[in-house]
């Protein structure tokens, strides 16, 4: 009798381990602050990559249409955007890490931008993010996946721009 | 060598890269601290009680403190190994958080109070070894101690809540798209 409710127990905590395992495949958070139906297309240049182990997050900063410089406001500040995705683990899968992804990276992403209009979205669920190959800008109003060189983290083509 | 270029070294050490990039990494080292603190604030909360008179006196603090202070050492330790763990994942993130900060000058001002118990109160100890009411100097140190573990745990439980973004762009990123 006590043997039996100890292996229930055991598995119990067998099946619990099994389910925080399953855990860091699920979202962290909901989607509603984010606008899913609109996906936004960016080419632009890395600034900083924050690897959190729930969202990992790329900043980067635009580059304008004809790819010869980037967005800044109207003192000259750079417009800096955030795309946030998966944890820094699930990202590292596909090959999107602090190393891969450093500090004046080219890169192309589609994201779904946050409701508040602040400069921020949630990647695409589809499609690779593009890396172009150094300094290597894509032509104007074109992206890295069209650069020879480009590197690809994820699958499939980039996303298109939905409004 | 900064404070920051340190941490940035722990970021960017093999078992940053390691806890960043496995799966289980994280919620395994997470768990485990969590587990380690649990150890260190019971254990403490052992002694600290005896010594504020709210448990037996027929238990002398000396054998109170002596049971639990290897169970103390050894959650302690491993607190510090998975805390390095975690902190190595994310270092500029953490370097930069408030609370972080906090957290560890809670640590260090709970780690001064044992010092200053046992280099002072504690000397005395076989006088009061077996009485429920001890010297105000020892239920001094005892209260603080519960006041700063219990601080550390809501402390550490703040940093995961306010990561925050940096938006700032780094000063060596070039903006400009110069073609070398």
């Amino acid at each position: 009798m006590n043997t039996t409710f100890r292996l229930g127990r055991v598995g119990v905590v067998t099946l619990l381990l099994g389910a925080a395992a399953a855990m860091p495949a699920l979202a962290h958070h909901s989607f509603a602050i984010f606008n899913m139906e609109q996906t936004r297309v960016f080419t632009g240049v890395v600034t900083r990559i924050n690897p959190d182990a729930n969202h990992l997050q790329i900043f980067f900063v635009p580059m304008n249409d004809e790819r010869k410089g980037v967005l800044r406001s109207e003192d000259g500040k750079p417009m800096v955007w955030a795309v946030e995705m998966a944890g820094s683990a699930q990202a590292a899968s596909q090959g999107i890490s602090v190393n891969s992804l450093p500090p004046g990276t080219y890169i192309s992403v589609a994201l779904h931008p946050l409701r508040s209009g602040e400069a921020a979205g949630s990647r695409a669920e589809t499609g690779a993010i593009y890396r172009c190959p150094d300094k290597k800008a894509p032509e104007a109003g074109k992206h890295c996946d069209t650069v020879e060189g480009r590197l690809a983290f994820g699958d499939g083509p980039l996303a298109a721009a939905k409004d | 060598m900064t404070l920051h270029d340190l941490a940035l070294a722990v970021g960017n050490s093999g078992v940053g890269a390691w806890m960043r990039s496995n799966l289980h990494a994280m919620p395994v080292v997470e768990a485990t601290h969590v587990l380690a603190a649990a150890t260190v604030l019971g254990t403490v909360l052992v002694v600290d009680l005896r010594l504020l008179g709210f448990t037996d006196r027929k238990r002398a603090v000396t054998v109170v403190s002596r049971e639990m202070l290897g169970f103390t050492w050894a959650g302690f330790v491993l607190a510090v190994i998975t805390g390095v763990m975690m902190f190595a994942a994310n270092a500029n993130t953490y370097y930069g958080n408030t609370a972080f900060r906090i957290k560890l000058l809670l640590l260090a001002a709970a780690g001064l109070n044992m010092a200053i118990f046992n280099l002072g109160a504690l000397r005395s100890v076989v006088q009061w070894d077996l009485q429920q009411r001890t010297p105000r100097a020892a239920r001094v140190a005892a209260a603080l101690s519960v006041l700063l573990w219990v601080s550390v745990i809501f402390v550490a439980r703040w940093i995961g809540f306010t990561k925050g973004y940096d938006f700032a762009v780094p000063d060596n990123v070039d903006l400009d798209l110069t073609i070398p």
